[in-house]
């Protein structure tokens, strides 16, 4: 009953064909709680939607790594998540060959209560993991976590970076074929991101396919063939890496001068 | 995977609170007791249930704690698996079924209270004893049922916690826990076995009682109505699920 859906004879690594999104807005706090609770009252049950992609057709080729851009984070990570399958677009198709691992805010869910050990399992079970591969491996990803001697204690109050490389080995022992990565290269210290780089370098000479969303893009454009744009109308445009992030700090800077930035979202 | 998520939860249980494993059955031990005191000793209304009555009430409290905690945490599920489901490459029932094994477990774990309350009245069941693991799996899968509609639905409409609160409480009167289906009328006697928990609580106390637990035609409408809910709640299940992906 596994819910990700797998074409193993589709040619492309994965293949979006008009395929749309509405996300429902986080809630802010608009007019108190109590407008908000009157509304609910007067029936409104379905939550304000932004439009996160519209009408997406496009294709990523095996082995191909890309870069997602975009003004806003929730934009990208939409459409990392409909690559990887882990939601569903309301209309059009999206068709994957192989399993995309979703690297997106893994650390989160590390729990404090519990040890190294358990930690990983876990991560790795979410990723599709069984627990046998997750026991070949179990070792060296506390030791490239530099958890090595700590993998039965808890986890506790580990610093953010320590949670971050946790998180980050174990996506990768996961050996897929295709990572979808938010944000994770942004964070961490240097030395663990240039760490990460040599990884996706190598892997990428594996023939490892990576659709790749940052918020940073700067230091990244070696790694990659090139770029996804979501303005903020929410349609997609296929660039080149430069071309992409030339358009992402035109629109930095134009969101940076509006009064107030909400304003555009709203109007969607 | 899903017996490292339910070990987590009940890591969770027992690491949290100093009795541990004492509270599983301190809980429903205090219910029982409180119900007996009143019901039994205060109002001397033994005549509702089947005797030893304090056998019969814990029959009906261990089972029903096993639904009333499955059927709360099945609200909370989505929202507290809100960040997993960003993620997760796994199917998305799997976080309903963690929290009503879960809460099974716990439930297999009270099982001493009910050999206590067995040593006390010194009594043994019969053959149909059997039936107790049958009760079981359909409390199970009315549950799974149950909570395949609940479980999103909540998510989606948070409003909805609160009234499933209500129903919960509702519903512990409108099931035979404190009295026999035998005490009500004849004719809603097969109305009142749409609730599953009716055929349930039958199957549990087959094995003491095996001639007035309950009805045959009311078991059978029981198990009917378990079916009938599971489909609805994979159609429902079904239908809700891309939303509730969303909301993650």
């Amino acid at each position: 009953m596994a819910r990700i859906r797998i074409e193993p004879n589709l040619e492309s690594a994965v293949d979006f064909r008009h395929v749309s999104l509405a996300l429902p807005k986080r809630k802010r706090r608009q007019g108190g709680g109590r407008r908000q609770r009157l509304r609910r009252l007067a029936g409104e049950t379905r939550r304000e939607e932004f439009a996160a992609v519209t009408d997406a057709s496009f294709t990523v080729h095996p082995g191909e790594s890309v870069l997602v851009l975009g003004a806003r984070s929730a934009h990208r990570r939409a459409l990392l998540r409909l690559a990887a399958g882990t939601v569903l677009p309301d209309s059009g198709t999206v068709e994957r060959r192989f399993l995309w691992v979703p690297m997106i805010d893994l650390a989160r869910t590390l729990g404090r209560g519990f040890t190294v050990r358990h930690n990983i399992y876990l991560l790795g079970g979410l990723l599709g993991m069984t627990p046998d591969q997750v026991a070949e491996f179990v070792a060296d990803i506390a030791d490239s976590a530099g958890l090595a001697s700590k993998l039965d204690r808890h986890l506790g109050q580990a610093p953010a970076s320590v949670r971050q490389k946790l998180a980050w080995t174990t996506a990768m022992a996961t050996n897929a074929q295709a990572f979808a990565i938010d944000e994770v290269l942004a964070v961490g210290e240097p030395a663990f991101r240039a760490q990460c780089f040599a990884h996706i370098a190598e892997l990428r000479s594996r023939g490892v396919t990576f659709l790749v969303a940052s918020e940073a893009p700067r230091q990244l454009d070696a790694h990659f063939d090139r770029s996804l744009y979501i303005d903020d109308e929410s349609r997609i445009h296929a660039l080149d890496v430069d071309g992409g992030i030339e358009r992402m700090r035109a629109a930095r800077r134009a969101l940076r001068s509006d009064e107030d930035p909400q304003d555009s979202e709203d109007d969607n | 995977m899903l017996r490292m998520l339910v070990r987590r939860d009940l890591q969770r249980q027992y690491t949290t609170f100093r009795l541990g494993y004492l509270w599983t059955l301190l809980e429903p031990l205090g219910m029982a007791a409180v119900l007996w005191f009143v019901f039994s000793v205060l109002l001397g209304a033994r005549s509702f249930g089947l005797s030893p009555y304090l056998l019969f009430i814990v029959l009906g409290v261990l089972p029903w704690w096993w639904f009333l905690k499955g059927m709360r945490a099945s609200t909370k599920v989505f929202r507290r698996a809100r960040g997993e489901l960003i993620f997760s490459l796994l199917p998305t029932q799997i976080w309903i079924l963690r929290v009503i094994i879960s809460s099974g477990i716990e439930f297999v774990l009270s099982l001493p209270i009910l050999i206590i309350a067995m040593a006390i009245t010194q009594s043994i069941p019969g053959p149909l004893i059997v039936l107790f693991p049958v009760a079981m799996v359909m409390q199970f899968i009315a549950m799974y049922g149950l909570a395949l509609i609940i479980a999103p639905a909540v998510a989606l409409t948070p409003d909805l916690g609160r009234t499933v609160r209500i129903v919960l409480r509702s519903l512990f009167y409108f099931t035979p826990i404190l009295y026999t289906l035998g005490r009500i009328p004849e004719v809603l006697q097969n109305v009142a076995a749409i609730n599953p928990l009716v055929g349930v609580f039958g199957l549990y106390r087959i094995g003491w009682w095996p001639d007035e637990a309950i009805p045959p035609s009311a078991l059978v409408v029981s198990v009917a109505s378990t079916l009938v809910i599971v489909v609805i709640g994979v159609i429902v299940f079904h239908r809700l699920e891309p939303r509730v992906l969303k909301e993650a």
